[in-house]
């Protein structure tokens, strides 16, 4: 029931504040206020209830919810199925914590709010769908409807070149759900269910009486041609899907398949698509080019929930989906897959440090940082997979900080140019320290958690079997990276004697109350997850032992 | 009969290591009045806790752990360890820090920001005590970077001076690079030996051709922070940060850092990861040696004296000697940071670090001269001093490492050394006499109005210059056999050389001769050039380094933009034209029927048009165009 709320509160909400009259203007902040409020509440109930020990899902809920029988081709089953493991309990918390934030920092926004708050509940509520999904069908919805309220928070509150960058991130992802939704059909078309095929079988009157020997008898008969197509159920269950033994013997997607497409077989064709749908969201060199221009377009806190939040489904899809269905592909393509996050984590970083304006810097710095999560992923370690997913908490929780900072000076003179400024700790002291504290944080200074997350994630790809030693040895320039970009931004605009390009028109005043109660917690979380890593690794670690069992057998 | 209560050690310890924290936060909302006596207080609080500690080690290491990230199965531990050599380290990082301290309230007593400096000295102190007290090589790096941020603060005090600022982000990332080594040296550690743990790792079998490599990047590590070749050009520049914080950590304990981290890792180091380390020592010496010798700068001097006596403690290292160098890094922290603190007191006098600006001030500054002779005295390796002892130590351990290697190169590294320690006495006996002989030169400050400062900063250097007696350390003057410290930390058997003390006394009296004598140089010649700049290093790390990574960083920002965009843009400017075409096709066509694709037309030609305009027709032609792509694939 927690996971339903989760969604259907701030859908509610959107609902709500799209009813009421165009007026009530303050009413709008304070019921997304509210309901985000209660969204981390929720979030917190269901981490309490959640039990770390256990590596299957939980909070689970099942409706069946549309079966389209195709005749001789067997049933189509798509289920309304919630859950959650320690990869997506971790990326649940941390999106409601970042949408509350997001909308503290809308304070500020003066029209169209109807509308904007609106579509930011609209998009809360599908961020949650997304992670709290377990059935493809209905995580595609999700993800496919998050695009929706996107594309109108950077088009309608963004800045000057705002339609293009919201097309340009529209079309982008809209590919990437493209590729996802063929191999979404195609592994739909290739797998069963097996306890509802028993069922239509007439094995088992109901589901309850599923038990693990039955739904083995039902796989080797399925493997074996025993089962008429007629019968079988398709699904979209992510669990059905991940399991090889569940795949139609003859189906395109059949590990066994020897269908050949370029010299790629079927399933590693499909790899790649899934891949690429994904790459494209967390993003990953060469796909990424959408991600500076949508930030630099974006308000403040559209830019604090994209990276917060948006980005982290890329890496959860990897982990949910890509990696999960296709460990054959994953494991053969590890090295490829982390080069490529080797390529975006010094590419990323060489071009932090050719911007000019600080907000692009920010981005390109979010394309390095996020080039740990694939590394992570890839290496298929422990430290590697757990260090992912705990990059992506700290990167969601740091990105968050950065952008509010950038946020802060484009407020005061809609400049945000690193070379307009220079000196800037004599006006605004206490920006100078919060922002020195998120670029230490975020260029891995040990007891913040952007340590964390680059040292286990480069542990990992070193310990790991599939990756070779020079790899990380790479990867480790973008630590030196990250230090010259953020230490360099430091010195020309905030140290040295003070000036401003716009000195004349504009005295610059240090950060509101507002703006310290946005900061200050958020570099408190920093450094609580930098001191106690466990408080997400006791999340991860079963689910990850559990989920990594599938590539030591390869 | 007494009841024998044993201390609580690892409570003690604990206490410790939190205490500079808790200063730090204190100070972070302490008044600026009491700022510098909360952290005074602190300091000696921890002083006191780190002697009665020292006073009480227990016989076996002690280790505090506790569990810090369990990655599924997989676990990794914060843990603390005690041994004789981490007490050591104790007492001389508190006392040096504490009387740094005290001298600060007299040096630093105009500084508004004085909260913001003993806040950033008493994080440093917590830092360094982690290092000190690590227990692991994860911890060891966390404090390590730790220690690279106070550094930063405290270099950068004079955040509005942009050299300041500038030298403090160039020790920063200079730091960094040999850190990264270091952090590889730990991934290929853990991968050897799957624990990261000194007390397992000190009993774990080393050979063949990889711990070489793994030693190597460890070393990195302590290239960074010690300043050696290459990576030594930061300490000079680290010099703008206030006199009292070049004392504390750019002479006596931060740079030590990296010695002591070699202490630790000893035995993970290949012979042949030694026999390189034992050559970057050598070349870090004679390379800071030879910097020293014609710089004009009362700091820069000193700056490069450091560099050379760091790399005199890694080849002391490299040679298998731990003790020796741990013994140089004791004395060396006394007689250094005496000499740093009586720099300020010039400074203080003179209002110039320059020294062809003073002259003659033996006579207004008589304490002042003194101490500074003193500590010099020791540094160059006097007899009877401290640092003759120390030095005399490393370099019978490198003569007699020399004598074990096969092939005669190798005693050039224990002759460089002794030579190098002649150019000590050369350099230092320059500038001696530039400071306090000769005639005064300073036109600003009339000779009767330059004063000894007060007593908090003078007292400090009394202490540290009676410190630097050899007496301390050895009775016998000229022997460092039986000396107290060799059996807290003992030395392997190692040969005896009769002639070297002799030898170094001689060479020490030509250097003094020398450089007493030396005129003021012209700056033209290629030698003193190579010297002021020391060999050229910076401008060889624009050229090599940062203007490369510039113009690349520069470069694919242009790729991005132009080739990468470029293409997704052209891209869509493809699809406009073909959308534009079958618009054409569908009027000649079918008239009057408006095709879908011209919507996608309407994004790309028109952006500057309102978004209200067919966003929703064009969600849905697109994804139309996706379920045909759909069909097509499925039927093929």
């Amino acid at each position: 029931m927690i996971l339903s709320l989760l969604i259907f509160l701030p859908l509610l909400g959107a609902l709500v504040i799209a009813l009421l009259p165009e007026s009530q203007v303050i009413q709008f902040r304070w019921i997304a206020f509210v309901i985000t409020l209660a969204e981390v509440m929720l979030s917190v109930v269901a981490y309490r209830e959640f039990n770390q020990a256990i590596d299957d899902y939980q909070l689970v809920e099942q409706v069946n919810w549309i079966t389209l029988p195709l005749g001789n081709l067997g049933i189509v089953s798509i289920d309304y199925l919630l859950g959650v493991d320690g990869i997506s309990l971790p990326l649940i918390i941390l999106s409601a914590v970042v949408m509350l934030i997001g909308v503290v920092s809308s304070w500020t926004m003066t029209h169209r709010l109807r509308a904007y708050y609106a579509l930011y509940l609209l998009l809360t509520g599908t961020v949650m769908g997304c992670f709290a999904a377990l059935d493809f069908f209905l995580f595609f919805l999700f993800f496919e409807f998050m695009l929706l309220p996107m594309y109108f928070l950077i088009g309608l509150w963004g800045g000057p070149r705002r339609e293009y960058a919201s097309i340009k991130f529209f079309l982008y992802t809209l590919f990437g759900s493209l590729l996802i939704l063929l191999v979404m059909i195609g592994l739909s078309l290739s797998v069963m269910d097996p306890v509802s095929t028993a069922i239509t079988a007439g094995f088992i009157p109901d589901p309850s009486a599923a038990t693990d020997e039955l739904i083995r008898n039902i796989q080797s008969a399925l493997q074996s041609g025993q089962l008429n197509s007629a019968q079988l159920v398709h699904t979209f269950t992510m669990r059905y899907l991940a399991d090889s033994n569940n795949y139609l013997p003859n189906a395109l997607l059949n590990p066994a398949s020897q269908l050949m497409v370029w010299g790629l077989s079927a399933r590693q064709l499909a790899f790649w698509a899934l891949f690429i749908g994904f790459a494209i969201k967390l993003p990953i060199v060469p796909v990424h080019t959408w991600l500076p221009d949508a930030h630099v377009e974006a308000p403040t806190p559209v830019s604090v929930v994209l990276a917060g939040v948006l980005l982290k489904i890329g890496g959860y899809g990897f982990l949910r989906i890509v990696w999960d269905f296709f460990p054959d592909g994953a494991a053969h393509y590890a090295q490829i897959l982390a080069g490529l996050g080797v390529l975006s984590i010094v590419y990323g970083g060489l071009n932090a440090l050719a911007q000019a304006d600080l907000k692009k810097m920010i981005a390109y710095s979010s394309v390095s940082h996020m080039g740990f999560v694939l590394l992570g992923v890839a290496s298929l370690t422990a430290e590697g997979v757990n260090g992912a997913i705990y990059q992506m908490v700290s990167h969601g929780v740091l990105s968050a900080m950065l952008f509010l900072l950038a946020g802060v000076i484009y407020d005061r003179t809609h400049d945000r140019r690193i070379d307009s400024y220079r000196g800037l700790m004599k006006p605004m002291p206490r920006y100078t320290t919060l922002t020195a504290i998120a670029f230490f944080a975020s260029l891995g200074l040990p007891g913040f958690s952007g340590f964390v997350g680059e040292l286990f994630t480069l542990m990992g790809s070193f310990q790991s079997r599939w990756l070779a030693g020079w790899l990380t040895v790479l990867a480790t320039t973008g630590i030196l990276l990250a230090a010259a970009y953020f230490l360099w931004t430091l010195q020309r605009m905030f140290f040295g004697p003070y000036w401003s390009r716009h000195e004349a028109t504009t005295v610059l005043t240090d950060l509101t109350l507002r703006e310290k109660l946005l900061l200050i917690p958020l570099g408190g979380m920093a450094l609580v997850l930098g001191l106690f890593p466990n408080l997400i690794f006791n999340l991860t670690s079963a689910t990850v032992g559990q989920w990594l069992l599938k590539f030591s057998v390869q | 009969m007494p009841v024998h209560t044993p201390l609580p050690v690892s409570l003690l310890t604990t206490l410790l290591l939190s205490l500079p924290f808790v200063g730090f936060l204190a100070l972070a909302m302490a008044s600026r009045r009491v700022s510098a006596w909360l952290a005074i207080l602190t300091t000696s609080f921890g002083f006191v806790v780190a002697f009665v500690l020292a006073l009480n080690l227990p016989d076996q290491p002690l280790t505090i752990q506790t569990a810090w990230a369990d990655l599924s199965g997989t676990l990794f531990s914060i843990s603390f360890r005690l041994d004789s050599i981490a007490a050591l380290m104790l007492i001389l990082v508190h006392f040096v820090a504490l009387l740094v301290q005290i001298y600060s309230v007299a040096y630093l007593h105009d500084e508004p920001r004085l909260r913001r400096y003993f806040a950033y000295l008493q994080l440093f102190v917590g830092a360094m005590l982690g290092i000190v007290l690590a227990g692991n090589l994860l911890v060891m790096y966390a404090f390590w970077e730790l220690v690279g941020l106070a550094s930063y603060l405290l270099i950068g005090f004079y955040a509005e001076r942009p050299s300041a600022s500038k030298a403090a982000k160039k020790a920063f990332l200079m730091n960094r690079v040999g850190d990264a080594g270091f952090l590889i040296g730990i991934f290929l550690t853990y991968y050897n030996f799957r624990t990261l743990d000194f007390s397992v790792l000190d009993t774990a079998v080393v050979g063949g051709a990889l711990p070489t490599a793994l030693g190597l990047c460890l070393f990195m590590g302590c290239m960074g922070k010690s300043a050696q070749f290459p990576l030594l050009t930061w300490l000079p520049d680290a010099m703008e940060g206030p006199t009292p914080v070049s004392a504390l950590l750019h002479a006596a304990t931060m740079v030590a850092a990296g010695i002591f981290l070699l202490a630790r890792i000893h035995p993970l180091l290949s012979p042949d990861a030694l026999v390189v380390i034992a050559l970057i020592g050598t070349i870090t010496t004679v390379w800071g040696g030879y910097s020293a010798l014609f710089q004009t700068d009362i700091k820069k001097v000193l700056a490069f004296s450091t560099v050379s006596q760091l790399g005199l403690m890694v080849a002391a290292m490299g040679t298998n000697n731990v003790s020796g160098a741990m013994f140089h890094l004791l004395t060396h922290a006394f007689f250094k940071a005496g000499l740093f603190l009586s720099a300020g007191a010039v400074i203080h006098a003179v209002h110039t670090q320059d020294m062809r600006h003073m002259g003659g001030l033996r006579q207004t500054l008589p304490i002042t001269f003194w101490g500074y002779t003193f500590c010099a005295a020791a540094l160059a390796g006097v007899p009877f001093l401290s640092g003759f002892l120390s030095k005399e130590a490393i370099l019978s351990g490198a003569f007699d490492w020399a004598s074990h290697q096969p092939g005669g190169l190798a005693s050039l590294i224990p002759i460089a050394l002794l030579l190098s320690s002649g150019l000590t006495m050369l350099y230092m006996a320059r500038q001696w006499r530039l400071i306090f002989f000769g005639s005064y030169r300073n036109k600003h400050i009339p000779l009767d109005q330059t004063h000894e400062p007060n007593w908090l900063m003078r007292g400090p250097v009394v202490l540290l210059a009676i410190l630097s007696l050899g007496f301390w350390f050895s009775i016998n003057p000229f022997s460092v056999h039986g000396s107290w410290f060799f059996r807290l930390i003992p030395t392997p058997a190692e040969g005896h050389f009769g002639w070297l003390a002799p030898a170094s006394v001689a060479l020490v009296a030509v250097g003094g001769w020398a450089g007493f004598r030396m005129n003021a140089p012209r700056t033209d010649t290629i030698a003193v050039r190579l010297s002021l700049e020391y060999g050229f290093l910076d401008s060889l790390f624009q050229y090599l380094v940062i203007n490369p990574t510039q113009k690349l960083a520069n470069l694919l920002s242009r790729t991005d933009r132009r080739l990468v965009d470029g293409t997704v843009n052209n891209l869509g400017i493809t699809l406009v034209v073909l959308a534009y075409i079958a618009r054409a096709i569908d009027r000649l066509v079918i008239d009057g029927v408006v095709n879908g694709a011209a919507w996608i037309a309407s994004f790309f030609g028109q952006m500057t048009r309102s978004v209200q305009n067919g966003r929703v027709q064009s969600y849905i032609m697109v994804t139309v165009v996706g379920l045909v792509l759909v069909l097509w694939w499925l039927l093929y």
